[in-house]
């Protein structure tokens, strides 16, 4: 019962991101809550390439033969916190921008006018 | 679509979803204990294959090569994005001197500060090269590295202060950094092609086990990521430190 | 599952929840480098070091650090206006 520890982190952090996503009212508050998100699926990949009493994937000091983990979903990870973050700067410039146009980060403030 | 609707729409869905979420957690296979084939041939072929030790550089510069390129090329475009979104409305050109903001009071760092940071900056710099070079050998890489860099750089500006800083930062460097680093790795790859082989191949010699400079063209991969890394994330930096120089009474 | 593990899957979910429940911007980019800091930890027991080098790298100084930028100069501009 406590090996379904990482499957029910993923999925609380997933919907305690979304959460704040929803009830934010502040955008820079939601692009923060956008990289717990992120996070889950960093949570979820390792987790499904984890082998107990296994060594990392680096054959430096360990003959090659020695059991390690998976190799590949480390491989997505890695690239993927680089980019993510990135990718929050461009939302943090958006934010920026809307900040300098109208004035004020509050969602509720910024509807569209019907 | 007001605030209470969302969260109605959010609480709704999570009870629709939970009994998923809990059929799921109880089917995916146990921690720890599943086979992993993949992972397996990778760590049995690798080493032989390619001479290197770090399995996670093979995967990302050689076997899953081409996934790489795209991540790159996702890091130039939000890069370019997140510059032209802010350069657009400051109207600055590139390369303009930086301003003071007038009635804000500028503190002076105090003296272990700039000690610190003045003696920090060689060594964290240094260590962001070595890690950037010892990629195929330890953990490490061009990722880790080139965020290494772009953050030591940064050292200089908690020290010295912004005029400093931004006198050796310059964002023409910062340009052909970043650009000439992505169109290095497609180059890279279409050589290989022009000699019959397919798109990224590994054709060069590929060096010993366990040495620094093994398995060559993930060299020549993982250097063109480090500078493109570095040079995007130096890039944002100076972008958003210059949002905090705009003059008074601009809009 | 080893009691190391499952005290660090606790210690990110409750990171994760502390991002999310602090509405000030300005405690939120302490909260995300905390966030960050445990998903190093998460990572390393995981036997992933050059994914925690990465998330350390990333997660405790660029992505603070361009929140910071970007919450001085809106209240830079605040005081403009």
């Amino acid at each position: 019962m406590i090996d379904l520890l990482p499957w029910l982190v993923t999925a609380w952090l997933m919907a305690v991101g979304l959460y704040g996503i929803v009830t934010s009212r502040n955008y820079v508050h939601l692009i923060g809550c956008l990289t717990v998100v992120q996070s889950a699926t960093y949570v979820l990949l390792l987790a499904i390439g984890y082998r107990w009493n296994a060594g990392p994937p680096i054959f430096y000091d360990h003959p090659p033969g020695t059991p390690a983990v998976d190799p590949v979903v480390q491989a997505l990870v890695l690239t993927d916190i680089v980019v993510g973050a990135t990718v929050s700067a461009l939302l943090l410039a958006l934010a920026l921008q809307l900040h300098k146009k109208k004035g004020s980060l509050d969602p509720e403030a910024l509807r569209p006018m019907r | 679509m007001s605030v209470r609707f969302r969260l109605l729409l959010l609480i709704a869905s999570t009870i629709i979803l939970l009994p998923a979420v809990v059929v799921l957690a109880l089917g995916m296979p146990a921690f720890g204990a599943h086979p992993l084939p993949y992972g397996d041939a990778i760590n049995r072929d690798a080493p032989g294959q390619r001479h290197i030790s770090n399995m996670v550089s093979a995967v990302n510069f050689d076997y899953r090569g081409f996934d790489t390129m795209g991540e790159e090329f996702m890091l130039v475009t939000a890069v370019t994005g997140a510059v032209m979104l802010l350069r657009g409305t400051r109207g600055e050109s590139p390369g303009a001197e930086p301003e003071e903001v007038p009635g804000r009071s500028v503190q002076p760092a105090g003296e272990a500060i700039v000690l610190i940071c003045r003696l920090m900056l060689p060594v964290s710099l240094l260590f962001g090269i070595y890690v950037v070079l010892h990629a195929t050998a330890t953990p490490g890489g061009g990722f880790q590295g080139g965020v290494i860099i772009a953050s030591a750089v940064l050292l200089l500006y908690l020290g010295d202060g912004y005029r400093v800083w931004r006198s050796i930062v310059r964002s023409r460097l910062l340009h052909l950094c970043e650009g000439g680093a992505a169109a290095a790795f497609v180059l890279t790859g279409l050589v290989p092609m022009l000699l019959g082989h397919a798109f990224l191949e590994n054709i060069l010699p590929t060096g010993q086990f366990r040495d620094m400079l093994a398995g060559w063209l993930m060299q020549i991969e993982n250097l063109a990521v480090a500078f493109a890394v570095a040079g995007g994330f130096a890039m944002l930096f100076l972008e958003f430190l210059e949002e905090t120089r705009a003059p008074k009474g601009e809009e | 599952m080893t009691l190391l593990l499952a005290a660090l899957f606790v210690l990110v979910a409750a990171t994760g929840t502390g991002v999310v429940l602090s509405r000030d911007p300005v405690r939120q980019v302490m909260a995300i480098a905390a966030h960050g800091l445990g998903l190093t930890l998460l990572f390393l027991a995981l036997q992933a070091p050059d994914v925690a080098f990465s998330e350390l790298t990333v997660g405790t100084a660029a992505v603070p650090l361009l929140f910071l930028v970007v919450l001085a100069s809106i209240r830079n501009d605040r005081k403009g206006q």
